[in-house]
């Protein structure tokens, strides 16, 4: 008897899930070619025509992988909204938020580190705010069922959001450079450059994710358990 | 030709009716339509899965892994509430076209 599992796992390779989604379905479509051949056998169909028989009933094995797909990618969407952007995105809202209002309505002065272009800005009231926006953001991951590096991303996206900008504005603020003329020198770009990566994407990532870890250490192992208990009750059921 | 909806249509009335009669699981499934419209439907694995994921997504119906008898993993399928209360509109609305049909070839026939 062929390998069905095997078979399956080799023509739909490229299925785009992840892996245990994968891997189901791989499981899944084996058993239903495994139940179809064993039928045709018990019909006293040969060996070789049951496999041909059981072969037919996928004509297309690309296009089976592309249905499948686009079936199952509305869940892949939606699971990707709310165990990452919109955690992430809240998390980058309240944090913003909270930036601008105690740069505004408080008044409070960053705290400066450094001298000259190298000169670190960090405002240590949001600084102290931060790990509880990583927690807010790991926290609604884990509750709609986000992996544990899926948390973590949510808990840092402020961050990472800086990062984009960060890098989407270094080519602008170069391109600007070259059409002012305005010749710095590569020491003042480096050590300014440096020293906003470090006040505003290092030290606050650093501790956004301080918040992700302590959400995956408090509440990830109950999660992990809990997926196993349901794994096991469905399983045997 | 029958259009790519109305097919759908049939194949989902067809999955959501016979899972009416209780959970089963993708084979049991296709060979139990094939086997009550004496042939007239049939699904290939091809044609199933897509339909039955597609369904799940509508959250029409819920699969979840079960053992069965002989030690054999299936993956079974159930109706949902939801699944339920798209049923009877469906019935209804593919009675009222093959009523429809059904008038209409008499008085062509006649």
């Amino acid at each position: 008897m062929p390998d069905w599992q095997e078979l399956v796992r080799l023509r739909l390779s490229g299925l785009a899930l992840d892996s245990r989604e994968k891997e189901e379905v791989h499981a899944e479509l084996a058993a239903h070619l495994e139940e179809a051949y064993e039928t045709f056998c018990k019909k006293g169909l040969s060996e070789k025509e049951a496999i041909d028989r059981t072969m037919e009933q996928v004509s297309d094995w690309r296009d089976l992988q592309a249905k499948i797909l686009i079936a199952r990618r509305g869940d892949f969407m939606r699971k990707r909204m709310q165990q990452l952007w919109i955690p992430g995105f809240l998390a980058l809202i309240l944090s913003t938020a909270f930036l601008m209002t105690l740069q505004e309505v408080f008044g409070v002065k960053p705290r400066m580190v450094g001298i000259g272009q190298g000169t670190i800005l960090f405002y240590v009231p949001w600084l102290t705010a931060l790990p509880f926006v990583g927690v807010l953001g790991a926290y609604l991951s884990l509750r709609a069922g986000g992996s544990r590096s899926t948390m973590m991303f949510a808990s840092v996206f402020p961050a990472l959001s800086l990062s984009a900008a960060f890098l989407l504005m270094l080519p602008i603020g170069m391109i600007i450079e070259q059409v002012t003329k305005n010749d710095l020198s590569f020491g003042v770009v480096a050590s300014t450059l440096l020293s906003n990566w470090i006040g505003w994407i290092a030290v606050p990532g650093a501790v956004l994710l301080a918040g992700g870890l302590v959400v995956q250490l408090f509440f990830g192992r109950t999660s992990s358990s809990r997926d196993a208990t349901i794994s096991g009750e469905t399983t045997h059921a | 030709m029958i259009g790519s909806g109305i097919k759908r249509g049939t194949a989902e009335l067809a999955v959501l009716s016979v899972l009416q009669d209780g959970p089963l699981h993708g084979y049991e499934l296709a060979r139990r339509i094939e086997q009550q419209t004496n042939g007239a439907l049939r699904f290939t694995l091809a044609a199933l899965y897509p339909m039955l994921y597609r369904m799940e997504q509508q959250r029409w119906i819920r699969g979840t892994w079960e053992t069965s008898g002989n030690g054999r993993k299936r993956r079974c399928y159930r109706l949902t509430p939801a699944g339920k209360k798209k049923l009877s509109p469906l019935q209804r609305e593919w009675a009222e076209l093959f009523r429809a049909l059904r008038r209409l070839t008499k008085v062509a026939h006649a």
